[in-house]
């Protein structure tokens, strides 16, 4: 197998790369692939929680680049969703630990045997970066329609070592575009001018869902797991369609009827 | 992106001298108060809690200067409204390149309101963390407050950002992610700084409907002398789209609670209310008639 290696990133954080990370590699296995989710945030790992696979962690990417363990025991499965693992980040040890060639070579090695690779960045662009990006085909930039996260994202492109890269723009809120509040969806793509794969409302569920360590997708009924399985698609290269935002059922539009503020 | 929302405000733009050659504030006798500000997870709201804390204290009378440590990264000028009166910034002090009082931009507004801007195109490595205590250090000379805006992460330039503070503002928000990491960072400040905490973007509702931690859930872990709770409201991004202090925004329960940190960061006892949500007419009508929100 030649699987594909994609980085998560974004310059500044809490954007969301690991909530995407978490949620877009659940739909990629859900759509019938193999895949893995690397941490990459030696440190301050956050992926295992989201995934909620805290409590399984035995060994971590740290421990296999070090050769303490084989790649099959610091893979967890997630046993929800048939061909999905994560290698969690170690909590103790520190970005420097690990180097860009040991992080290609685990890539490399993870290619062999999956379809798709998501590697969850770390926020800034140190050492963390770098390790991050060493070993991704491709990238995906996560940003948000805000001044300062936009900024963060252009100074990312610059970095990324001419890998193609698309975009996903989180926590839109249609009402506050609507009212000229926030930069909208065109606005944000022509200042960073890529092509964008996803656009994901800012959706109050994400936090329950995070807390509760149980991905969005998982529940096909939810409005967000339709928009990452249609973000799954385009990354792989399907030319579906962005889910319409506005045709988000009788509730909202109601609610935008009376002109309620929530 | 950004407008000049009145006449006024142009009037008053076009008024303020350039930043080179602003004259530095006067000397003071006694050293200032160095707080870093800093979170471990990125996004939590470490920029626009320096950015309102430094207005606010500005407006208590307070000489201020803001310390944007995100070298590569920088954004404290933009959501202070001054990313086009930056001309020099941190590294070139240190390398002498200009003095401080030619790298420190002053606010238009609050005229004792200092940033020292990072510079965009440099890393973080190349900020010796000696050289950032001292920093800082001529900074206490002249200033009553000197605010760090520390990067996400806990990198370089996080162990630069601490470096040059005697005291530490940990932000985080009611998520475990966001506790977790806070959590860590706690851990790696050094012994001698204390911390406080502010517990950033709490929603209420959600509270209630209990799908978020409430502040107390996240101070068990945590356990720091809590100083304040920001609640969640959009205000906050329009008010950093605009580069306005959202502490300006009429109204806003946000720009309220920072204000109120202000005060007790200066040694004020006010006690920290309970938020209500702002309901929306529809959610209103909805919960008269018994029916939850879905």
């Amino acid at each position: 197998m030649n699987g594909k290696t994609f980085v998560i990133t974004s310059g500044k954080g809490g954007v969301g790369k690991t909530t995407t990370t978490a949620n877009v590699g659940t739909a990629l296995a859900m759509l019938g692939n193999q895949v893995v989710l690397i941490d990459a945030d030696i440190g301050l790992r956050n992926l295992d929680l989201v995934l909620g696979l805290e409590k399984r962690i035995v060994y971590d990417l740290v421990d296999l680049v070090e050769g303490r363990c084989q790649a099959r025991q610091a893979l967890i499965r997630d046993k929800r969703v048939d061909g999905l693992f994560l290698l969690p980040a170690s909590q103790t040890k520190d970005k420097e630990s690990v180097n860009e060639e040991q992080m290609r070579a685990v890539t490399l090695a993870l290619a062999r045997e999956f379809d798709v690779i998501l590697i969850d960045c770390p926020a800034g662009i140190e050492h963390g970066f770098r390790n991050a990006v060493a070993g991704a085909d491709e990238a995906v930039v996560v940003t948000t329609p805000e001044v300062s996260a936009i900024r963060d994202a252009d100074r990312i492109l610059g970095m990324l070592g001419g890998r193609r890269a698309r975009l996903i723009i989180n926590r839109v809120r249609l009402e506050m575009v609507r009212t000229g509040d926030m930069l909208s969806v065109d606005d944000v793509a022509d200042i960073l001018g890529r092509e964008v794969i996803g656009v994901v409302p800012d959706d109050e569920e994400i936090i329950d869902t995070t807390n509760r360590g149980e991905p969005v997708v998982l529940d096909p009924t939810r409005r967000l797991a339709r928009v990452y399985t249609a973000i799954a698609r385009r990354l792989l290269g399907e030319q579906t369609p962005l889910p319409n935002l506005e045709d988000d059922g009788i509730w909202n539009r109601l609610r935008r009827l009376i002109g309620s503020r929530t | 992106m950004k407008e000049i929302e009145t006449p006024n405000d142009a009037a008053l733009a076009r008024l303020q001298e350039p930043v080179a050659g602003a004259p530095p504030p006067a000397a003071k006798t006694a050293y200032g108060r160095a707080i870093v500000v800093t979170s471990g997870k990125g996004g939590v709201g470490k920029t626009t809690t320096t950015a309102n804390l430094g207005t606010a204290l500005a407006d208590a009378g307070k000489r201020v200067a803001v310390v944007d440590a995100d070298v590569g990264l920088r954004n404290l000028d933009v959501v202070l409204g001054l990313e086009n009166r930056v001309n020099k910034h941190l590294l070139d002090v240190i390398e002498k390149q200009c003095t401080m009082e030619e790298a420190l931009v002053r606010d238009r507004v609050r005229r004792t309101l200092y940033l020292l801007p990072a510079a965009q195109n440099r890393e973080k490595d190349e900020v010796p963390e000696e050289a950032m205590c001292g920093i800082i250090r001529a900074l206490q000379a002249q200033f009553d407050f000197v605010l760090i805006d520390c990067p996400a992460g806990i990198e370089q330039g996080f162990r630069n950002a601490v470096a040059g503070a005697q005291e530490a503002i940990v932000v985080t928000t009611p998520e475990v992610s966001a506790v977790r990491d806070a959590d860590r960072v706690i851990g790696l400040l050094p012994p001698n700084v204390p911390a406080k905490l502010i517990v950033n973007r709490v929603r209420p509702a959600l509270v209630r409907k209990n799908t978020m931690m409430s502040v107390d859930d996240v101070n068990n872990i945590l356990r720091l002398e809590l100083i304040g709770v920001v609640p969640d409201e959009k205000e906050i991004i329009i008010a950093t789209n605009r580069g306005t202090p959202v502490i300006d925004i009429e109204g806003s329960e946000t720009g309220a609670a920072f204000r109120r940190i202000a005060r007790r960061l200066l040694g004020e006892t006010i006690e920290i209310p309970a938020f209500q949500e702002r309901q929306g007419l529809f959610s209103r009508f909805m919960s008269t008639l018994g029916i939850a929100r879905p």
